[in-house]
């Protein structure tokens, strides 16, 4: 039985982790299924490990210690984020082996195989899919996120569960979880509120962790901001004075592999933010002057978004929207989401200059853009020959 | 719920009926696709897209016009192709405005477009992406924001051989970041060997030990870095790896070279420059023969036999200069002021090669640099070469000329305008002859074929890694070495531009941790990561200082006492500053 377990496990990898697979399976499963707080599906989760190894144990012993894994050999889940392409970048940069956990889809993510890691199917809210892309990694990096328009439970609680479970259960040696800064504050937000859980979940779990919160991405700001200027549409911003350190992802990268490297960070709560905190009206304020024109700008005062949400929590239909839109709470608090980074910096050694500011992103992200389509320009006024 | 998912999808670039929009889309951006079918997308989409074409079937027969536009519409946006597209949609927009169809699809989305802004307000700020506008975001990100891309590399080709090795696949994982295009020479295409590379590798089969299997695998490749290794220690197999190999392929490429010097009339930057050619009677013509001595000995020059010396056409058709010289400290010099081709001058090339034939003597090649109208102001740069019995080329790169007059600036090929070839009788070697056969050191026979300039490269053309030795089992070390040793001395050889990495001990572990040390002449003790030696790979691709130059280089270490006189130098692997550049530069070229 167990034999054959194994083989099916490593059939697509490579066979490199039999001894702690084995060995500790099942004890570790149990202690968690007793420990942990979320019940329902991970109960069905555990149900699908445990009835492909209840005999596992005993025979387990025989097999002699396979190849230790290699520290060079990471997992990188949600590698197709925004993030997560960046950390993939970074780790075939640094050397690293990739290997990333996405789900099957009828366009599959062919630019992480382009640069060169390899892509393995599974789907963090179907719990079984799991072990098989474990076998053999160390490290796991998970910057997963639910997408918006799927249920928030599935994938960032239910299936983060069952992702740790199973790293732990497997021996992976260290887990770098992403996480949202300030998300202890905010229990209404329901993302925040299960990252929070996560982080706790994760600090029970006896995994060899790191935890990163992070503010915002600059490069969600390009769709947001940047590209509806350019192209003369309408830009929508609220009036909330919530401030956020925005952060370029390359940024975040290169520091997680620091932190990662790092054993005296190991089991800690870092929080990575930009060198300055900006508002939305500032940051619309700054793509006008750099994009050269002027956005045309709809201001949506707080108070409503809020009041959408109260409308619509009031409908079951209607709860994902409204859960969706619950960022609008902080948005009406007074949160500015930055932390001061000295301590941060002298901790993983890194040089404050280093980091990128939002207006140099900016800046570099425009005057790409615009030479761009000068170029475009100039291409299509030849093709005006023709016709 | 559904009213907003579904407004998801005909997103940010693909609104084609929304008026703000239409401007930006003839510009640039990708095109529609048909929605993905995402979980709970579809069935609303799948609705809202039956009502409008269930009415549009009613009406077929009146407005068989508008349908055929709108296929024809479809047929063309794909092509975006501009004008084509703007002026059917243009038509179509007109239609569109009296058609109630049309109106409800824009109203509503400009509805969903509404509220996909509203709410994103409410979110958390994270970017949603469909697919299909993941190839622009790719551009953009990869573009010259991604702190990878290298300037250059879009037009380079390089081809990996040892694609699989343990450097080999960072380098190419490197390269594809950096946006070079990879060739990598694998022996089967087994499909476990291919996926370990990335799948925009183009992977071409051959064998290193096979010569006739590299001549596809070279074409259209700029550079080569060479991580290939014996995977046994079978001395058969690694002299088919490590030497012949290396030997295959810098064949294969110069012979690669030659043929796209060939195909441009000999305008490339690869070819060869003529300064002289001896094949008929003419081309003697401007050489002059002179006599001189270094120093004046008016007793002896009484009793010794003189010197001659002539260059002259025979009747076999060669160019021959031959003479002697009994003279105590005489020379004689053959020289011609040198008239090259309008548009060329000496400083694209590197170095002159001397196809020549004689009795083996060595000459001193002298040129004369400075402004051509005061030939006064010239200075004189020499170097000696040494020929073989029977023809052979002789090549002597610019950098070895020294000036006669030691305060003088090194040459400047740009300025050279003479060029002699001097005999003279001092430091001549016997050359290898039957027993017997008497020779005179000072009388000398050279037939000249022709004189050519190299040309110059300012980057590598071969990189390849080698090893220090250490680390290696003593039993199998020596083998190992011998076979390295001669491969790196086929690549110097091989008139290429090279560069030999004879990394440490090689560890799995990731780069850019700890400070490397460059250094000549195997004194390293230390290991060094895959990635930091493919990072260094990469990164001598495009740097001049890595040219023609063989180190070694490890992890940094604290030396131990008594041998610390050398001067070693260290540094941090970082992505920011490029670290290559100045530890090579105190490294000696050529060695």
């Amino acid at each position: 039985m167990a034999c054959t377990f194994h083989a099916r496990l490593s059939a697509p990898l490579k066979p490199n982790l039999y001894s702690q697979t084995s060995l500790c399976w099942r004890r570790a499963l149990i202690a968690d299924a007793i420990a942990s707080t979320c019940s329902t599906t991970q109960g069905r989760g555990n149900a699908a490990i445990l009835t492909c190894n209840a005999q596992a144990a005993p025979a387990a012993v025989n097999l002699a210690p396979g190849t230790p894994v290699r520290p060079t050999s990471i997992l990188v889940v949600g590698a197709t984020g925004t993030l997560g392409r960046q950390v993939v970048r970074r780790a075939l940069d640094e050397g690293y082996d990739v290997r990333c956990l996405v789900r099957a889809r009828p366009a599959p993510a062919d630019f992480l195989r382009d640069w060169g890691a390899t892509v393995v199917n599974a789907d963090l809210s179907k719990p079984e899919t799991i072990p098989a892309t474990l076998v053999g990694i160390h490290t796991v990096i998970d910057c997963a996120t639910g997408r918006p328009e799927e249920p928030i439970k599935t994938v960032d609680w239910e299936g983060k569960v069952a992702l740790i479970q199973c790293a732990k259960a497997m021996g992976i040696q260290k887990y770098v979880f992403f996480s949202i800064h300030n998300c202890d504050k905010h229990p209404e937000v329901p993302l925040m509120e299960i990252k929070y859980c996560t982080e706790k979940f994760l600090r029970d779990s006896g995994l060899n962790h790191v935890t990163i919160r992070l503010c915002g991405f600059m490069q969600g700001l390009i769709g947001q901001y940047a590209v509806p200027i350019l192209e003369e549409k309408s830009v929508w911003g609220t009036d909330a004075p919530t401030r956020i350190a925005y952060m370029d992802t390359q940024d975040i990268a290169r520091l997680t592999f620091i932190a990662l490297r790092n054993e005296n960070i190991n089991g800690k709560l870092l929080t990575f933010a930009g060198p300055r905190a900006w508002t939305t009206q500032e940051v619309i304020t700054l793509c006008e002057r750099l994009a050269g024109q002027d956005a045309n700008v709809t201001t949506v005062p707080v108070s409503i978004l809020r009041f959408t949400r109260q409308l619509t929590r009031l409908f079951e239909w209607t709860s994902d929207v409204a859960d969706r839109l619950a960022f609008s709470e902080v948005l009406s608090s007074d949160t500015v989401f930055s932390v001061p980074m000295s301590d941060t910096y002298t901790l993983l050694g890194v040089d404050p200059k280093e980091v990128s500011s939002l207006e140099k992103y900016l800046q570099d992200y425009f005057a790409n853009i615009l030479k761009k389509l000068k170029d475009l320009k100039a291409q299509s006024k030849q093709s005006d020959i023709y016709f | 719920m559904s009213s907003t998912t579904a407004a998801l999808t005909p997103n940010l670039f693909n609104n084609n009926n929304h008026p703000c929009n239409r401007r930006w889309r003839q510009i640039s951006l990708p095109h529609s696709t048909p929605p993905a079918a995402n979980g709970g997308r579809r069935s609303f989409l799948t609705r809202a897209a039956a009502s409008p074409t269930g009415k549009e079937k009613k009406k077929k027969k009146n407005q068989n016009k508008e349908t055929e536009i709108e296929e024809t519409e479809e047929k063309l946006v794909p092509l975006d192709d501009g004008e084509i597209t703007s002026s059917v949609e243009a038509i179509k927009s007109r239609l569109d405005e009296v058609n109630p169809v049309g109106l409800g699809r824009k109203s509503r989305q400009i509805f969903d477009e509404v509220w996909r802004k509203f709410s994103g307000l409410g979110q958390i700020s994270r970017t949603t992406r469909t697919d299909d506008d993941e190839a622009a975001l790719l551009i953009r990100e990869g573009g010259p924001m991604c702190e990878f891309a290298v300037p250059g590399a879009q037009n380079t080709t390089v081809l990996v051989v040892g694609a699989t090795s343990r450097v080999g696949r960072i380098v190419v994982r490197k390269l594809m970041l950096r946006g070079y295009t990879v060739k990598a020479l694998v022996r089967n295409t087994d499909k476990e060997v291919v996926d370990m590379l990335p799948t925009s590798v183009e992977v071409v089969t051959g064998d290193v030990g096979e010569p006739s299997t590299l001549k596809t695998a070279i074409e259209g490749c700029n550079k080569i870095i060479y991580c290939a290794t014996a995977r046994s220690s079978i001395t058969g197999d690694l002299n088919r790896v490590d030497n012949l190999g290396v030997y295959n392929l810098t064949k294969a490429f110069q012979d690669y070279n030659n043929k796209l010097a060939q195909l441009r009339a000999g305008k490339s930057s690869k070819s060869k420059l003529l300064i002289a050619k001896f094949k008929s009677e003419d081309s003697l013509n401007g050489w002059e023969v002179r006599q001189g001595t270094y120093f004046q000995d008016v007793v002896a020059a009484k009793y010794d036999g003189g010197m001659d010396a002539k260059f002259e056409f025979t009747e076999e058709g060669n160019a021959v200069f031959s003479g002697y010289v009994f003279t105590r400290g005489g020379f004689i010099d053959l020289s011609k002021k040198l008239s090259l081709p309008l548009g060329c001058t000496l400083d694209r090339y590197e170095g002159l090669v001397f196809s020549v034939g004689g009795n083996g003597r060595s000459y001193v090649i002298i040129l004369e640099a400075g402004p051509l109208a005061d030939t006064s102001q010239s200075k004189m740069y020499f170097a000696r070469i040494s020929t073989k019995v029977g023809f052979c080329r002789v090549r002597v790169p610019f950098s070895t000329f020294r000036p006669v007059t030691p305060e003088d600036p090194p040459l400047d090929p740009f300025l050279v305008h003479t060029l002699t070839v001097r005999f003279e009788p001092r430091r001549q070697r016997p050359t290898d002859r039957p027993v017997g056969a008497k020779q005179d050191l000072r009388s000398f026979q050279l037939i000249f074929e022709y004189i050519k300039a190299l040309p110059t490269g300012q980057e590598t053309d071969f990189i390849l890694v080698s090893c220090t030795g250490s680390g290696i089992e003593p039993g199998r070390r020596e083998q190992v070495l011998k076979a390295k040793k001669a491969g790196e001395d086929t690549l110097r050889r091989s008139g290429l531009g090279y560069t030999i990495i004879r990394p440490g001990p090689l560890v799995e572990e990731p780069g850019g941790q700890r400070a490397l040390i460059f250094d000549q002449g195997n004194r390293i003790s230390q290991g060094i990561s895959c990635a930091d030696v493919a990072d260094i790979c990469v990164k001598a691709l495009h740097d001049s200082t890595a040219r023609n130059k063989s180190f070694d280089v490890c992890y940094e270490y604290v030396a131990e006492p008594g041998k610390e006189l050398y001067e070693l130098v260290a540094h941090l692997p970082d992505k920011a500053n490029n670290y290559l550049t100045p530890a090579l530069s105190v490294l000696e070229k050529n060695t």
